[in-house]
């Protein structure tokens, strides 16, 4: 029998196996650090008297806690437990010999930003972070998994990790967008979401496939790969194709023997035509509607168009989902009924490991070109790495922003997780590019819709939610 | 292990709820559990007690990777929490660290088992006594390697080859 794209790589990474298919020691090719999860990990080294295995296979940024104001101003409050985290990051990185993309350097920003466009994520190779979205390096058909800080501790110690294998799960998206300028990625996979639910996934490999991501762009595919975790999977990946070896040639870090390897990965990376998935769904896109979340978590989405379901339309007669829906909506302040579209908001964030790429950033600027946000709205942009930052001012998008009255940052996660001042205050509304609508994710209090940049875009010119297939976005 | 049980008759326990994200700055663990479960439950820090278990729903301890998540459960005194499935990452963080028992119980478990009621689980048994009420559960075992890993007392006290 055939195998899967992800059975080949993981076979390929096999240390031990522990028993035949069953847990097994994996090697790491690629371990990506931050400030956040990493200082426990390194002090565990220490202590131990242990050295980092592979400091050449290691790289190190920080974007959870930094300030995304002016950077050429001292951040304010030395002593505080950001800067802490910080400046434990630098020693951190000096003591071990690790290369450190500093809060200083062109090529800092969210790991997940930079790591593909350095040219350190590789297809068919393995890759971990402490950080949950590592699934987004799966777009470059990557097996890429997010990891808590002991298991980074063992990754640093060892190049290896012990993992149960996940299951294989197939999801075709088929058919073609009629207007991809308005219904985007983000609204692709929030509508896998909506349908498989938030644990739709869980202990699987998703691998996404068919027409409507072929046709993707990779930057699409990484906001697709993005939220695998949404859905509770391991990991996402998609296979490479040209697209893919075309986006990682001749970038910082791409290797010298890039041609050969592009070779064999042509060859190989690929799901064997009789390969046996676990579980499969398909997702038919010609008729999908831009997506608004209304809930508290990323399967609680509907089409703009769409009214506010009431809990027990939501829950088809699961009890806890009508609880979960019953909670949400008080939370989140909502009517059951209220159309999508007349849904006021307070704040705009574009930004995120999700949406905040080059491409998320013009196709949000054509929708605001020209014009202001709404008086009532505070709205700002931060771009995913310094390097979009400065891709997207030689463009001249800043100024568009700028223009419009949108705020123009320096790159971090920012409030899409809510761990620096850029935080919302209770009771705001906002309509955000990120990745999770969790109580309180974005400050205590406060109220997350996910949708793609272009409707974050929109939402902020018109104060209000819209469907933006009516939009002139060519 | 005996003590009391907190329910939380829900899915989708997410980590920005256990230990919210503000938080991820502190260092100290008895500081970062008095803010556990404040995003969900503001009364969670007055009322647990050492030896306390968690029950919920579906999908426990889905989102991020923080690891502040079963560590601000277990400095609180969580010994274990039982839920009818758990988010991978939690999953794995809980048994690494060796923090707590990521429990996967049944429906007749999660349906039998009150808030507040006393129990008592043996691991060894794969079994869960609910003293309150006289009724006894399966619980789903640890596959092999989380098995070993939890015996050892952590992931860096774990040798494949001690067995």
């Amino acid at each position: 029998m055939g195998k899967t794209l992800f059975e080949k790589i993981w076979e390929s990474h096999i240390v031990v196996v522990e028993k035949q298919n069953n847990p097994s020691l994996i090697y790491i090719d690629r371990h990506l650090v931050h400030e956040v999860t990493s200082p426990q990990a390194f002090e565990g080294l220490r202590m131990n008297n242990r050295k980092v295995r592979r400091p050449d296979l290691t790289i190190a940024t920080m974007d959870h806690n930094v300030p995304t104001t002016d950077r050429s101003l001292p951040i304010l409050d030395q002593t505080s437990s950001s800067s802490v985290q910080i400046k434990t990051l630098e020693k951190n990185c000096k003591d071990f010999g690790i290369k450190l993309f500093d809060i200083n350097s062109p090529n800092q920003g969210i790991v997940h930003v930079i790591g593909p466009q350095l040219g350190i994520t590789l297809p068919g190779s393995t890759i971990v972070c402490g950080d949950s979205h590592t699934s987004t390096h799966g777009a470059f058909g990557a097996l890429a998994l997010g990891i808590g800080t002991s298991d980074v501790e063992h990754v640093l110690a060892s190049q290896t990790m012990w993992l149960e294998k996940p299951k294989p799960f197939e999801i075709r998206v088929e058919g073609k967008r009629k207007n991809p300028h308005a219904v985007t990625a983000k609204d692709i996979i929030l509508s896998i979401i909506k349908n498989i639910g938030t644990g739709g996934g869980t202990g699987t490999v998703i691998e996404y496939r068919g027409e409507g991501i072929a046709d993707l762009s990779m930057e699409q595919r990484m906001t697709i790969c993005n939220m695998s975790i949404e859905a509770g999977a391991r990991a996402g990946l998609i296979a490479p194709d040209e697209k893919t070896f075309d986006y990682l040639r001749d970038r910082e870090y791409t290797p010298k023997n890039y041609e050969s390897l592009v070779d064999s990965w042509r060859d190989d990376l690929k799901t064997d035509s009789d390969a046996k998935f676990e579980k499969e769904f398909t997702l038919h896109i010609d008729d999908i509607a831009p997506q608004v979340s209304w809930g508290t978590n990323p399967g609680m989405t509907c089409n703009v168009t769409d009214s506010i379901p009431s809990p027990g339309e939501f829950s088809n007669g699961d009890e806890n989902q009508k609880r979960g829906a019953e909670k949400a909506l008080e939370y989140m302040a909502l009517e059951p009924g209220t159309l999508v579209e007349d849904i006021k908001i307070d704040r705009v964030f574009i930004g995120s490991c999700t949406n905040a790429r080059l491409e998320d950033l013009i196709e949000a600027s054509k929708v605001i070109r020209g014009q202001k946000i709404s008086s009532h709205v505070q709205a700002m942009v931060v771009p995913g790495s310094q390097m979009v930052k400065k891709q997207a001012e030689e463009m001249g998008l800043d100024k568009i922003f700028i223009d419009a009255n949108f705020e123009w940052r320096e790159a971090g996660c920012s409030m899409c997780l809510g761990m620096n001042p850029d935080i919302l205050s209770p009771g705001e509304r906002c309509a955000s590019t990120s990745n999770r609508n969790f109580e309180g994710r974005q400050g205590a209090g406060g109220q997350t819709h996910l949708v793609s940049p272009v409707m974050a875009a929109a939402a902020a010119i018109h104060g209000h939610f819209v469907d933006v297939r009516k939009m002139d976005l060519s | 292990m005996k003590g009391n049980v907190i329910k939380y008759a829900r899915d989708n326990i997410d980590t920005d709820v256990i230990i919210p994200g503000t938080y991820l700055k502190i260092h100290d663990y008895a500081e970062l559990a008095t803010h556990a479960m404040e995003g969900l439950d503001p009364d969670f820090h007055s009322k647990v007690k050492e030896g306390d278990f968690i029950l919920s729903g579906k999908n426990f301890g889905c989102g991020s990777s923080r690891e502040h998540a079963p560590i601000a459960l277990s400095h609180s005194g969580i010994k274990a929490v039982l839920a009818l499935s758990f988010a991978r990452i939690f999953y794995r963080n809980s048994v690494d660290g060796a923090f707590l028992l990521p429990i996967e119980i049944k429906q007749d478990t999660y349906d039998g088992i009150s808030d507040s009621d006393e129990i008592e689980i043996d691991v060894s048994k794969n079994e869960i006594k609910n003293i309150t009420k006289n009724q006894t559960y399966k619980m789903k075992p640890f596959s092999e390697i989380i098995g070993k890993i939890i015996a050892a007392g952590g992931l860096f006290k774990y040798k494949p080859d001690q067995d």
